[in-house]
């Protein structure tokens, strides 16, 4: 409970301080609105001259494009930090979190707000709401969804970047991985054979927070929310597993720094 | 010149010092071009016919390698120009004895030339595995003066849109719906003949598909005619795009205000 009161505590103070620059938060947030809309035109194109993609279709991609993209903005709003949690490692400034008496993890990636996430976040829902499946009970197995899927993206994200422990700058690898997920979430999963599916559940889960999301979004089954709720849960263990590994490996970088 | 020739090649070594992290950055092709393949493969297979508007299978995937080297290999210098705007360090180059736009384009191009290697390298073995040979080893050479062209074109509305950071706090926004209409119009991720003919028609007049679509076409179809008419293409939009650059970095700089060393 405390945590939450904390984490409610550092989110209106993000929060605070993306509104301090007005002009530039509602231009990032409407920016990534159109940003996504003038992307998604690609499907639109597609599936005008092609139809479908052994049997997906042009309304399947909007609830997959809309899950994943509310997904990877929730995690911008609220977990900004996970995008650069590599950096924050190797520039030593967990030495800031570390002295503080909350949860290192959670603090961290936290501590920061990315305001284009709104416009993702946003997106995702007016792309449901077009998608000719919208429904109210649909709209509630949406968030849940939006929610699942997040855990997947924020937990990845950490997964990846704590490797900085080991290994060092992993900016490459962050963006490489990021791009991969992304990408082969918003394509249709009808495209793969088992071998790349199975890929797509477990080294980069991207099936965890477009294709499983989706179908979850368009029929309540137990099945898929089992697969969800037990994807996040793995993923979101591993991560804390392997950040806490990481963190007895960290060395401190002793550089006197301000956290503004 | 021979500055600017200095200034590229003083970070083309730069570029060199480093390999791994660009050949670590160029990596991100293979997930694309595998993806590409395997998207364009279902596609054909459910229409039917070996070609689709001209285009085959394997012609589609060399148009998506060049489309793609194009695209990645682009430096982001709207956010680098932007940032020297916000940053003031726009002061430091604008009092050394070189132009502020040069200087980037010279620093910039260097970075290109290295990435667009290592892409087409990557890239073209993914597709070459995949599906072959390119159709004509002719295109190479036909496309090597057009990719300068669509470099050269992007660096000019990539300035552009950096040099807005002089009347607007934040240049992102610009930065991606411009990186979206390149896709869209520029026929990145679905060649411009899959197109319907009114959006076709569309994409044909603005200067996107000058930057991305016609090299890649001309690669996989290589001809005189269509390397004229690309090149005049470009040549076009390069004039507006310069001249619009040129006059909007005189009206920068008569704003600029620096304060303090």
């Amino acid at each position: 409970m405390s945590h939450l009161k904390f984490l409610l505590a550092v989110w209106k103070a993000n929060l605070q301080s993306a509104m301090e620059y007005r002009v530039s938060f509602l231009a990032q947030m409407f920016g990534m609105i159109a940003n996504n809309a003038i992307y998604f035109l690609i499907w639109v194109i597609f599936f005008d001259r092609f139809k479908d993609v052994r049997g997906w279709g042009l309304g399947d991609m909007y609830i997959t494009f809309g899950i994943a993209a509310s997904a990877v903005g929730l995690v911008s709003i609220l977990f900004g930090n996970t995008f650069s949690l590599g950096d924050i490692i190797t520039r030593g400034r967990l030495d800031y979190y570390l002295s503080l008496p909350r949860p290192v993890l959670l603090h961290t990636i936290s501590s920061r707000m990315i305001s284009s996430g709104m416009g993702d976040f946003i997106y995702g829902f007016l792309s449901y709401a077009v998608s000719g499946s919208f429904s109210w009970d649909g709209l509630l197995r949406f968030v849940l969804a939006v929610m699942l899927a997040a855990v997947v993206f924020g937990a990845f994200l950490i997964l990846v970047q704590s490797l900085t422990f080991w290994i060092g700058s992993t900016n490459n690898l962050v963006q490489l991985a990021t791009n991969a997920m992304v990408t082969f979430a918003i394509y249709p999963i009808t495209l793969f054979d088992r071998m790349a599916k199975l890929i797509l559940f477990t080294v980069i889960p991207a099936a965890l927070i477009g294709t499983v999301p989706a179908e979850f979004t368009r029929q309540f089954t137990w099945q898929t929310l089992a697969l969800l709720l037990g994807g996040a849960a793995v993923f979101l263990a591993l991560a804390i597993v392997v950040f806490q590994l990481g963190l007895r490996r960290y060395e401190s970088g002793s550089a006197i720094q301000i956290e503004v | 010149m021979k500055k600017y020739w200095a200034i590229f090649k003083l970070q083309l070594a730069n570029g060199l010092a480093y390999p791994g992290e660009f050949i670590g950055r160029s990596l991100l092709i293979l997930p694309f071009m595998w993806i590409f393949f395997q998207l364009w493969r279902v596609t054909f297979e459910a229409s039917g016919g070996a070609e689709i508007n001209g285009l085959t299978l394997r012609s589609t995937l060399w148009y998506l390698v060049i489309a793609e080297v194009i695209e990645l290999s682009r430096p982001r210098v709207a956010n680098t120009i932007s940032e020297a705007v916000k940053d003031g360090s726009i002061a430091y180059i604008l009092s050394k004895p070189y132009n502020f736009l040069w200087y980037h384009y010279s620093s910039s191009l260097a970075d290109t030339i290295f990435r667009a290697l290592l892409n087409l390298v990557l890239g073209g073995g993914v597709a070459w595995l995949l599906v072959g040979p390119p159709p004509s080893l002719w295109g190479l050479l036909a496309v090597l003066p057009l990719l300068m062209g669509a470099w050269a074109l992007n660096y000019c509305i990539a300035a552009l849109i950096g040099l807005l950071a002089f009347w607007v706090e934040d240049t992102s926004a610009f930065q991606w719906i411009y990186q979206k209409l390149a896709f869209i119009l520029g026929g990145l991720l679905i060649p411009l003949d899959f197109y319907p003919a009114w959006l076709r028609s569309i994409a044909d007049v603005l200067p996107f598909s000058a930057v991305t679509y016609a090299p890649a076409r001309l690669f996989v179809e290589p001809s005189l005619n269509g390397f004229l008419a690309a090149l005049g293409q470009q040549a076009l939009w390069l004039l507006v795009f310069a001249g619009g650059l040129g006059l909007l970095y005189r009206r920068s700089v008569t704003v600029l205000t620096v304060n303090g060393g």
